[in-house]
C-alpha cells in the first residue's frame, strides 16, 4: 500500500513541486497551505510522514510540530525551510529529519523514503 | 655667742623658735643684715648660720636693690609678697618670694622679718605649662599645616616626620613611618628621617639653625625628599616589616589598643621590642600608633639615638597627639589618592565607551545590512526552489535530442548557481558558532559545580566534587558542556528536594573522560527512562522537558555519550562522556 504523505507550505509553487515529485517517487500526497489546516489533516486523513515548512503566516512550523508530537509521536516530521539556521533552534530538534530547501529534491525524497522504510526506488 | 645679737636673746621670746624654724627665715637689723638665720635659710643658702650672721641679706638675693624696696615700701602697710631670686654663695639661683615685716627688737631696735618661700616646685610647673602651651600651638600650627597645603600623601608623610624632629617641632633626633598594608596583612617601613650618625647631626642642626625656617617651610619641601637626603635611616625603615597577625609585636599592639608606649634602656624584653632595638640601634624608643576613626593607619616611632636625650612624659604624650593629628591627615590624604584614581578610572572608562559606542554603531550598521541582505537571500530561495524544480521536471520530461530539454537544463544549472551563491551569502552572514578549544575537564567541571554550590546549600544538599582526571584537556565548546551539567545538577538538585548529597566525578577511560552525577533522590523509572532524551518530554509539573534533551544532543555533538542508571539504594546516576583528542601531532587541530 502507497504510504501518504502532508505537505505543509504556504507557497502555492512548491506544494505543485513537492506533491508531483513525492508522487513521481511513489507517494500518495496531500497538501495543505497552512499550519492549522495541516494539524486538521494530521487528525482526519492520519497521513504516514509530515513535511513541514517553518516559516509560514499564522502558526509556524515549530509550533505545528510540537502539536503534532503532542497528538501522535509516532508520525515522522521533516522539517523543510529555506533558514538553514533554524537547525540551531533546538525546538526543532524534535522533528525526525531536517532538509534545507533546495530545487535538488533528490535530499528530500530520500529522507522520506528512509524515514518510511522505503528502500527499493520506484522510479 | 653671737656677736651682733642682741645680749639677752630671751628679751625676743621667739628667738630660739625662728632659730629652729626649717622655713627659711631671716631676722635683720636696720642696715638689712642679717641678724638671725632659721634654719630652714641656712639649708635653702647651703651654708652655716654664723656665715651668714652679720651679712646684709641683699647681697643673696637679686636683683640687689629689690630688697630695701621691699622692706622700705611695706612699712605700716599690709606684707605684699614679691618674687627675688635667691643666690646662694654656692650651687644655683633659686626663685623665690620674699614677705617682709617689721617688729621692735630688744632695746628699742627696729627688727626686720623676711620669710622666703621657695619658688622651685612652682616654676618648674609653669615651664612645664608654657611647654605644653607651646605644643599645643604647635600641634595646631601642624594640622593646619597638614590640611591646608595639597599635599600627595609622600609629601604628607615626609612632614610628619619633620614635625616630630624638627626644632620648633618636637625635637626627636629621629622619626620612622610605618604604614599598614591591607592586602599583605603587614605593617611596613615607609620613610624615615634624622641623621645617621653625630658629626652629621651637629652639621643638619647647626644648619638648621642657621636658616631659622618656620615650621611650615620645613615641612613642606617639595623640592626634596627624605628618601634621598637621610639614607642610611630609610635604610633602616626598609627592613622594618611586621605581619599583622604578630598580634604581641609591641607595633601591632600600640595600634590595635591606641596605645603610645615608651620603651627605655633598662626595660626587659617584650615581644617586637628586641626587633626594634636591632632595626633602631639603640635601646630606647617610643612608639606611638596613626589611628582614626576607621582604624590604625600605621605607626610613629622616634628616638634620641644621637644626643642619647632620655624621653619625657610630655615628649611620649606630644607624640601620641602628633600621631593623631597625622593619622586623619594621612587617611585624608590616602582617600584624595584614592579618589584621584578612581576619577582617573572612570575618565578612561568614559573615554572607552565612546569608543565602544561608535564601533557598536559600526557593527550595528553592517548587522543591519547583513540581516537585510539575509532576508532578500532567504526570500528568493523559495522561488529558486519552483523554478529550479520545475525545469528539473522538465529537462526529465523531455526527449533526449530536444533543444528544449537543453534550455530546461540550463534553467536548472543557472538556478543551482543562484542557490549556491545564497547558500554561501547566508553562511557568511550566519554568525560563526562558539568554537571548540582544548580545555581541562577537571577544572572546567569543578568550576561549573562550584557555582552551583550556594544554591545547594540553600537546599540543605551538599556537593561532593572529586576529579580523577587531572590535567586531562579535551577538545569542546566549554560553555556547552557547562551548560549539560548545569541540566544534571539542577535535574538532581529537583529530584531530591531538601537534604543529602550531591557527587560529580570524573574518571579517565580509554579514549574518553567519564562525568557522573549522582544523586539521591527517588530514581528514574525504567518506562521514563526510554523518553529520557525525548524533547518536551518531562515529568515535572515545571520546565520545558528540553534540559536532557539539549544535554544529549550537545554530548551527542561532542561524539559523547549520555546515559541515566539506577544507583542500588535508590537515587539516579546520570553519566556523559567526552572523548579524548585524537593524537594528530602530523596535522595538529587548529584552535579557531
Amino acid at each position: 500500500m502507497q504510504k501518504r504523505v502532508l505537505i505543509v507550505d504556504d507557497e502555492p509553487h512548491l506544494r505543485l513541486l513537492y506533491e508531483t515529485e513525492l508522487r513521481r517517487a511513489g507517494f500518495e500526497t496531500m497538501s495543505a497551505a497552512n499550519a492549522e489546516q495541516g494539524l486538521e489533516f494530521v487528525d482526519s486523513m492520519r497521513p504516514d510522514l509530515v513535511v513541514l515548512d517553518i516559516r509560514m503566516p499564522g502558526m509556524d512550523g515549530v509550533e505545528a510540530l510540537q502539536r503534532i508530537l503532542d497528538r501522535d509521536n509516532t508520525i515522522p516530521v521533516v522539517l523543510n525551510t529555506a533558514y538553514s539556521s533554524y537547525r540551531d533552534n533546538f525546538m526543532t530538534w524534535a522533528a525526525d529529519a531536517y532538509v534545507t530547501k533546495s530545487s535538488d529534491l533528490g535530499e528530500l525524497v530520500s529522507t522520506v523514503r528512509e524515514l518510511l522504510h522505503e528502500e527499493t526506488v520506484s522510479q | 655667742m653671737i656677736p651682733s645679737a642682741p645680749e639677752t636673746p630671751g628679751e625676743l621670746p621667739l628667738w630660739p623658735v625662728i632659730e629652729g624654724s626649717s622655713a627659711p627665715l631671716f631676722v635683720l637689723d636696720e642696715a638689712h643684715r642679717i641678724v638671725l638665720a632659721s634654719a630652714g635659710s641656712c639649708r635653702l643658702l647651703a651654708a652655716l648660720a654664723h656665715e651668714l650672721q652679720g651679712q646684709p641679706l641683699a647681697r643673696y638675693l637679686a636683683p640687689e636693690f629689690a630688697l630695701a624696696d621691699a622692706l622700705s615700701a611695706q612699712e605700716g602697710a599690709i606684707a605684699r609678697p614679691c618674687e627675688l631670686t635667691l643666690c646662694p654663695p654656692r650651687g644655683a639661683p633659686i626663685p623665690v618670694e620674699v614677705v617682709c615685716d617689721h617688729c621692735d627688737g630688744p632695746g628699742g631696735r627696729r627688727l626686720s622679718l623676711v620669710a622666703i618661700h621657695d619658688l622651685t616646685h612652682i616654676k618648674i610647673l609653669d615651664q612645664d605649662r608654657l611647654a605644653r602651651l607651646g605644643k599645643l600651638s604647635l600641634l595646631n600650627q601642624i594640622n593646619e599645616a597638614l590640611y591646608g597645603a595639597r599635599l600627595t600623601l609622600d609629601q604628607m608623610l615626609e612632614a610628619v616626620l619633620h614635625c616630630v624632629t624638627a626644632d620648633q617641632g618636637l625635637r626627636f633626633n629621629r622619626a620612622f613611618l610605618l604604614l599598614v598594608e591591607e592586602r599583605a596583612k603587614r605593617l611596613r617601613g615607609e620613610v624615615a628621617i634624622g641623621p645617621s650618625n653625630a658629626d652629621e647631626a651637629a652639621r643638619i642642626w647647626s644648619d638648621l639653625a642657621d636658616q631659622q625656617h618656620d615650621l611650615f617651610a620645613l615641612m613642606v619641601r617639595y623640592d626634596r625628599s627624605c628618601k634621598q637626603t637621610d639614607v642610611a635611616v630609610n635604610e633602616i625603615v626598609k627592613q622594618m616589616v611586621v605581619p599583622m597577625g604578630h598580634g604581641d609585636h609591641i607595633l601591632v599592639r600600640a595600634m590595635r589598643e591606641r596605645q603610645a608606649f615608651r620603651v627605655v634602656a633598662s626595660e626587659i624584653d617584650f615581644p617586637g621590642v628586641e626587633d626594634l632595638r636591632r632595626w633602631l640601634g639603640t635601646g630606647a624608643f617610643a612608639v606611638a600608633p596613626l589611628t582614626t576613626r576607621r582604624g590604625a593607619v600605621g605607626v610613629l616611632v622616634a628616638d634620641n639615638a644621637i644626643s642619647g636625650k632620655e624621653i619625657s612624659d610630655l615628649d611620649l604624650e606630644f607624640l601620641q597627639l602628633l600621631a593623631n593629628v597625622s593619622a586623619n591627615a594621612i587617611e585624608n590624604s590616602r582617600l584624595y589618592q584614592e579618589l584621584q584614581q578612581r576619577l582617573a578610572d572612570l575618565r578612561r572608562a568614559a573615554q572607552r565607551q565612546k569608543e565602544d559606542q561608535k564601533q557598536l554603531l559600526r557593527m550595528e550598521r553592517l548587522s543591519i545590512m547583513g540581516e537585510t541582505a539575509g532576508v532578500v537571500a532567504h526570500e528568493l530561495r523559495n522561488p529558486l526552489v519552483a523554478i529550479g524544480g520545475f525545469a528539473r521536471a522538465l529537462h526529465r520530461a523531455l526527449p533526449e535530442g530536444d533543444a528544449n530539454r537543453q534550455y530546461a537544463g540550463i534553467i536548472t544549472e543557472e538556478v543551482a548557481r543562484l542557490e549556491q551563491i545564497i547558500h554561501d551569502l547566508l553562511d557568511f552572514i550566519r554568525p560563526k558558532k562558539i568554537l571548540r578549544k582544548l580545555v581541562p575537564l577537571d577544572e572546567l567541571i569543578t568550576d561549573t559545580a562550584r557555582m552551583y554550590e550556594g544554591q545547594m546549600r540553600e537546599h540543605g544538599i551538599s556537593l561532593d566534587i572529586a576529579c580523577g582526571a587531572e590535567g586531562v584537556r579535551v577538545r569542546v565548546n566549554p560553555s556547552e558542556i557547562q551548560q549539560v551539567l548545569q541540566n544534571l545538577l539542577m535535574n538532581a538538585l529537583q529530584a531530591m528536594g531538601s537534604g543529602g548529597r550531591i557527587a560529580v566525578r570524573t574518571r579517565l577511560q580509554p579514549g574518553c573522560v567519564r562525568v557522573e552525577v549522582q544523586d539521591e533522590g527517588p530514581g528514574v523509572p525504567e518506562d521514563v527512562k526510554q523518553k529520557l532524551f525525548t524533547p518536551f518530554f518531562t515529568t515535572k509539573p515545571s520546565g520545558s522537558g528540553l534540559g536532557l534533551a539539549i544535554s544529549n544532543q550537545i554530548v551527542k555533538g561532542h561524539g559523547g555519550t549520555l546515559a541515566c542508571q539506577a544507583v542500588p539504594g535508590g537515587g539516579a546516576l546520570f553519566t556523559f562522556t567526552v572523548p579524548l583528542p585524537r593524537p594528530h601531532p602530523a596535522s595538529p587541530e587548529r584552535e579557531q
